[in-house]
């Protein structure tokens, strides 16, 4: 492109998008249509990728297209795979994007939809695709290592293992955090009960078809799992609608809780084939065809944006959805789709395997951050098209709403009762009062885009049918998590105790694994029925305990980043990781500390033990004691990330300092094979 | 130095030759993380070598690997 043209094409993008921010950022009381906000995003976001993204690749990294990636030097047509860059972006997107991008932003958005959209569009531009990028062209240019081991290798042994503890625990709260979303999803609704039991007998039969009767045949067992799928979604309707038959799939949250423990523990044990790579297969069409979907209903229909740019429970820090202020805990609560620690594992997993010339890490690991963070912003615009009524409460515990009633009143936050029951009648649900979790608000949200986007092709509405399409999305891919999680965690917990046990180790021999996958298992299980019990619904102190873990995963990855950095000799680029890195501890060590000390019994885990001491409440001792549990977690994931962070610091002083010698541990340089078209 | 690698073999080429829906349905086996044990002979015979795997050796080890992997949240 001629410069003067590319000079004005650029410009344009940038005022539209400051012109688009403009219009969220000063409405006040009148109602702002999603066209504004999507168009602030994808400004926001081709700015970022065309120019920072750039600098990152060029200035800060120095991507080689010449070098051989370890996807030419390790070719074995099996892990090691030269990709198309288009085709391996949708791998790793596929294996990024998950429920907490949907969740996240759901849950934010009772600050009201401006602060989550600027936190998901800024912060994925200067922290999340920066963290993912970096951690993709370390691995890259480590044969694909893990980030486990980059810590090991570029720091220390002990930021090794201290990066190995901090996966373990985060994948313990995620996995009962991502349970307690499904759970309350499918607690006395037998139509999304029977629809997501139906997927079981489904993944085994699509497992059977493409290891034993049809190996590999991949596609043709998709195809007849989909189909099966969609009349599993269909039948729901009429299981619902028959008393008798429903009463068999209507169930308390604490018998969906054993039934997710069960399934969790079966998972695990099971060989992978049976039931956790068709799931996968499964959830990877769904998630990917939902999403372009959806954002296509968007485009069609561009909803008005029903909430408040911002709502007085940011600066309150009551919120019912769950407590605190908008700073530190807005940071916390959208994780995914702005900066997510857990996308360093993937991006030090297979994808680093699979890139064929350096400088397509670049649209992959930067560029797939951006979409996943665009979908976040199609879950922001969701939640925010809802009624602020129905949405307060749909996530808020009756408990907690009589506490919020007045703030809620005075904003006129008001749904009646009669309202409510009529749209849980059209959206074929017995109630929606207290559906906490994000899940059901988003489902409402997404059924209620999808239903405006075909009505307005003349079709129906089928509010229905796609609200409990939008529950077997979400729970479908949350289950995949679960199943990969639990099985990840076992293997984790199994090497660790290997070197006690060597036997231990053994991921074959079946007492060891179903020992460690029952620990795996009682541990999020716990987190899990604790939540589901909790008067004030569990995503309270869950979701933000899962939200400290995550970002400090990614204070993690960050670490390494800039270590490496400082050792390749760019330190003096090495604000680009230390700027996310300051801000993400400042905002999560804030939280963290929060969390556990403050005064106000809703927000701080001491405080709510104090107020329970020597109460009349019968469960009062349990409740003190997971208080003082959850204080024990936070406080670890506090210690266990500052260790990492000292260490990482004196290792940067030592090398800056020339006290030490910087040692890369770069694989050597290979000319590549392939054209480069230079 | 230059080596000799499955492209300089030709192995885009074949790619470009093979008919739309068997390309298309390379693409999607990638994107998902699906086994593809034709793309794996192909491999082999252009790196001069004879298959290590059979299909159903293949499939087992591809889905073995894909159960140590992570997901996102």
């Amino acid at each position: 492109m001629q410069p003067l043209a590319s000079v004005l094409l650029w410009s344009g993008i940038s005022i539209l998008g400051a012109a688009a921010f403009a219009v969220l950022a000063l409405s006040r009381g009148e109602t702002v249509n999603a066209a504004w906000l999507l168009t602030a995003a994808v400004c926001t976001y081709a700015v970022g990728y065309r120019f920072y993204s750039k600098f990152l690749a060029t200035r800060v990294f120095g991507l080689d297209d010449r070098r051989a990636t370890p996807a030419e030097r390790f070719n074995n047509g099996r892990d090691f795979v030269p990709t198309n860059k288009w085709v391996l972006y949708g791998h790793h997107f596929a294996a990024i994007a998950g429920a907490g991008p949907l969740v996240g932003p759901v849950l934010a958005a009772q600050f009201g939809f401006l602060p989550g959209t600027l936190w998901l569009v800024i912060g994925v531009v200067l922290g999340g695709a920066v963290q993912d990028f970096t951690i993709l062209v370390c691995s890259l240019r480590r044969d694909g290592k893990s980030l486990g081991q980059m810590a090991k290798e570029e720091i220390n042994k002990t930021a090794g293992i201290t990066g190995m503890l901090a996966v373990l625990f985060i994948m313990v709260i995620l996995l009962a955090v991502l349970a307690l979303i499904v759970v309350n999803a499918l607690r006395d609704s037998p139509w999304g009960l029977f629809t997501i039991a139906c997927t079981i007998p489904i993944a085994l039969l699509m497992g059977w078809w493409m290891k034993v009767w049809r190996p590999g045949r991949v596609g043709e067992a998709s195809a007849v799992g989909a189909v099966l799928l969609v009349g599993a979604l269909v039948a729901g309707g009429w299981v619902s609608s028959e008393p008798a038959v429903a009463a068999w799939f209507r169930h308390s949250g604490l018998n969906i809780t054993w039934m997710m423990i069960a399934y969790g523990f079966i998972a695990s044990v099971l060989p992978v084939w049976m039931l956790l790579c068709p799931r996968d297969y499964l959830s990877t069409f769904l998630k990917i065809s939902t999403v372009l979907v959806l954002g296509v209903a968007i485009l069609v229909i561009l909803p008005p944006l029903r909430m408040p740019a911002l709502t007085s429970f940011a600066s309150l820090g009551e919120g019912p959805v769950f407590a605190g202020k908008l700073f530190p805990f807005a940071f916390i609560t959208i994780a995914c789709g702005a900066i997510s620690g857990f996308h360093s594992l993937v991006a030090s997993g297979t994808t680093p395997k699979m890139i064929q010339r350096e400088g397509d890490a670049r649209v992959i690991g930067y560029g797939g951050m951006l979409m996943e963070s665009f979908v976040g912003v199609m879950a922001m615009i969701a939640a925010c098209t809802l009624d602020p009524g129905v949405y307060f409460a749909m996530n808020t515990t009756p408990a907690a709403l009589a506490q919020a009633s007045t703030v809620l009143n005075q904003a006129g936050f008001v749904v009646t009762p009669e309202t409510m029951q009529a749209l849980a009648a059209q959206m074929g649900e017995h109630t929606l009062i207290a559906r906490t979790g994000g899940a059901p608000s988003l489902a409402v949200g997404m059924a209620q885009i999808f239903a405006g986007a075909s009505s307005a092709f003349g079709g129906r509405t089928l509010d229905a049918l796609w609200y409990h399409f939008a529950i077997m999305f979400e729970a479908l891919f949350i289950l995949t998590t679960i199943d990969t999680g639990t099985r990840v965690g076992r293997f984790m917990l199994q090497e660790i105790a290997g070197h006690v046990w060597p036997r231990f180790a053994e991921t074959s021999w079946y007492p060891g694994v179903i020992a460690s996958s029952a620990a795996v298992v009682a541990a999020w299980g716990y987190f899990l029925y604790q939540g589901v019990v909790d008067p004030l619904g569990g995503i309270n102190s869950l979701w933000p305990l899962f939200g400290i873990s995550n970002q400090l995963l990614a204070a993690v990855a960050l670490c390494v980043g800039t270590t490496i950095l400082i050792k390749m000799g760019r330190a003096r680029f090495a604000w680009v990781t230390t700027a996310p890195l300051a801000w993400i501890v400042t905002v999560t060590m804030t939280a963290g500390w929060q969390k556990v000390f403050s005064a106000d019994p809703r927000l701080g885990f001491l405080a709510h033990a104090a107020s329970l001491a020597g109460s009349a409440n019968p469960d009062a001792v349990r409740l003190i004691f997971n208080d003082r549990l959850n204080t024990f977690v936070a406080l670890l994931f506090m210690t266990v990330v500052t260790v990492l962070i000292l260490t990482s610091v004196r290792e940067w002083w030592l090398v800056l300092s020339r006290r030490k010698t910087a040692i890369v541990h770069e694989a050597p340089y290979v000319e590549t094979g392939y054209a480069t078209g230079d | 130095m230059r080596r000799e690698t499955e492209r300089d073999a030709g192995c885009e080429m074949r790619d470009g030759a093979l008919p739309f829906p068997t390309r298309l349905a390379r693409v999607v086996r990638r994107i998902i993380g699906a086994p593809d044990y034709d793309a794996y002979l192909e491999h082999c015979r252009a790196a001069g070598h004879a298959p290590q795997f059979t299909e159903w050796q293949y499939v087992e080890q591809f889905f073995e690997a894909k159960g140590k992997g992570v997901r996102c949240c």
